[in-house]
């Protein structure tokens, strides 16, 4: 056998030992990481579908009965939880057609402040919550325990929540029910349907 | 001749009248030792009476007509009421006693002719006897406070001066109908049951809410009665209801701490050297009278849904600054809905609002009576 020949076929030996060592590797790293693309790919999915919508249950005054009813929605969850506070507020004041929302118009919240350590949410309104709070001692309830119970029912980290007006302590709303103090929900105005 | 006869008719005609009818005044007096009752008639008057536990009953040989069928007498230690009944057309007056007693005497005076009776407390005969016995009992238990007969009341009438409260389709505003009821009612409190009432305002005025619980407070009033007309986003909502105050989160905290600390409301006001701690006390003024305000809220809420017809919201709570600082029992009326249509014709109607006055006027006076019962 000439040399040529023997040169030849050992090459070929070379370049096959080559290749199969290479798919060999290839296969296996491909192996290990097929599971983990699978777990990261159902990891992602968890965290596209929980943290960006948060479902909410809103409560609503209704003519026909004195307690309120609950319309479901679909709240987009921003990263910060104040933020959400605050999407779930202006559906408060906006509220909804066919249903009595007791805010009188003109109302806007100016700021909202979460004290973690109290559980206790603070709700700055604009003047008008004064200025044009139309009166009456039915009227007064209505409205903190519109905002009280579907913020604590909500969101369970909140215990209570305080008004304050302009920045400043809200003592009353037209002179009935005490505003000094923060105010714990009263489900009794809630009717789960 | 027709000169002559005239006066002749005329006395043929009244004395046969004036035998029809007799009338009768009821008063009574409370003296060291006993207890006065009179029946002073326009003419003289036979009469038999029966003694029993609590009672004694006088039966009349007539008819006779009393200025009101149950005479309260709220301000007497022994005496509760006179009931007056018909048996076989003849008066039976049944006089209602608050504790056992006995009859130190009875007679009859003329001119005017009264008929007297003298009671006592037997429960003060047993006391007497056996003082060693009472004394040690009560070293040993807390001393209760002293429950005293009510003869002042506040009366709020609610807003007022550039507050109007609510305001009705119609323009009604609840400032006027409050003034309105708690004047009637204060008219009726004071012919009635003969106490002192104080008004938070009596004219179209402003007055804080801090000044009125400060009237009340400062001229020792026994029951602070606030009234309201009410409003709601609620077109439909109807009826009355009656609150007292509930207790609020501090409340709950302190009250908590003071019981924690075994220390009277007082006892810790001592100790507390901050003012966020005195305030927390000051709000409390209430606490102490809360269960005397559920039962006169009940009382009046009751006569409400009696007397109105109107839909029954029952008694509620709720933390009302004026009733918080009230250091007696206190109560807020709410009469009816101005944001209804209906119930707003209702209140610019005076019948309606006379019903309203009769319903408190006889919650208050059922109040009272439960009050004074429990007063020893």
């Amino acid at each position: 056998m000439s040399k040529k020949i023997i040169y030849t076929m050992v090459g070929l030996a070379l370049v096959f030992f080559i290749g199969s060592l290479f798919i060999f590797l290839k296969s296996s790293t491909d192996s290990k990481k097929k599971p983990r693309d699978v777990l990261d790919e159902e990891k992602s999915q968890e965290l596209v579908i929980e943290p960006e919508f948060k479902i909410v249950n809103i409560f609503f005054f209704t003519e026909e009965s004195r307690f309120m009813k609950p319309i479901q929605y679909k709240i987009e969850q921003p990263a910060i939880k104040q933020e959400l506070y605050k999407k779930f507020l202006d559906l408060l004041i906006k509220g909804e057609e066919n249903y009595i929302t007791p805010i009188p118009d003109g109302v806007e919240l100016r700021g909202l402040y979460f004290i973690e350590k109290k559980q206790l949410l603070v709700l700055d309104f604009n003047e008008q919550l004064i200025s044009k709070f139309p009166g009456g001692t039915t009227m007064e309830l209505e409205f903190i325990y519109y905002i009280v119970d579907n913020i604590c029912y909500n969101f369970k980290e909140v215990r209570m929540v305080k008004f304050m007006v302009s920045g400043n302590e809200c003592k009353v709303l037209s002179g009935h029910i005490d505003m000094d103090n923060p105010f714990y929900p009263d489900y009794r105005y809630l009717r789960d349907e | 001749m027709k000169n002559k006869l005239t006066p002749v008719a005329i006395i043929l005609i009244i004395i046969p009248l004036s035998l029809l009818s007799l009338s009768i005044n009821i008063r009574s007096s409370d003296h060291k030792g006993y207890t006065r009752i009179v029946f002073e008639g326009d003419r003289g008057f036979e009469y038999k009476y029966d003694q029993s536990n609590r009672g004694l009953e006088i039966r009349l040989k007539r008819k006779v007509e009393l200025h009101k069928n149950i005479t309260y007498f709220s301000r007497s230690i022994l005496l509760d009421k006179v009931v007056h009944q018909l048996d076989n057309d003849k008066s039976v007056l049944k006089v209602h006693l608050r504790s056992k007693f006995k009859i130190k005497r009875n007679f009859i005076l003329e001119r005017p002719f009264r008929v007297v009776f003298d009671l006592v407390k037997s429960e003060e005969e047993e006391i007497d006897a056996e003082p060693e016995i009472k004394e040690n009992v009560n070293e040993n238990q807390p001393r209760k406070k002293k429950r005293e007969l009510i003869e002042t009341i506040c009366i709020d009438p609610g807003h007022g001066g550039s507050d109007l409260g609510a305001v009705g389709s119609l323009k009604t505003l609840e400032k006027d109908i409050t003034l309105k009821v708690s004047k009637k009612l204060k008219q009726l409190i004071m012919s009635k049951l003969g106490l002192d009432v104080i008004m938070t305002r009596n004219m179209d005025i402003e007055v804080s809410l801090n000044s009125r619980v400060s009237i009340a407070n400062n001229q020792k009033a026994q029951m602070f009665i606030s009234i309201h007309v009410n409003s709601s986003f609620r077109k439909s909502a109807r009826g009355s209801e009656t609150f007292f105050v509930s207790l609020k989160a501090t409340d709950q905290e302190a009250l908590r701490l003071s019981q924690k600390e075994n220390k009277s409301f007082e006892e810790i006001n001592k100790i507390a050297g901050d003012d966020e701690l005195k305030m927390i006390l000051w709000d409390m003024a209430q606490n102490e009278h809360i269960k005397e305000s559920s039962k006169l809220a009940e009382y009046i809420q009751n006569e409400l849904n009696i007397l109105l017809h109107t839909r029954n919201r029952g008694v509620k709570q709720a933390p009302f600054r004026v009733l918080m600082r009230a250091a007696m029992p206190a109560v807020l009326v709410e009469i009816a809905f101005l944001s209804n249509y209906y119930e707003e014709k209702k209140l610019q109607d005076d019948g309606f609002l006379d019903d309203v006055v009769d319903a408190i006027y006889t919650g208050i006076s059922k109040y009272i009576y439960y009050h004074n019962s429990m007063y020893r």
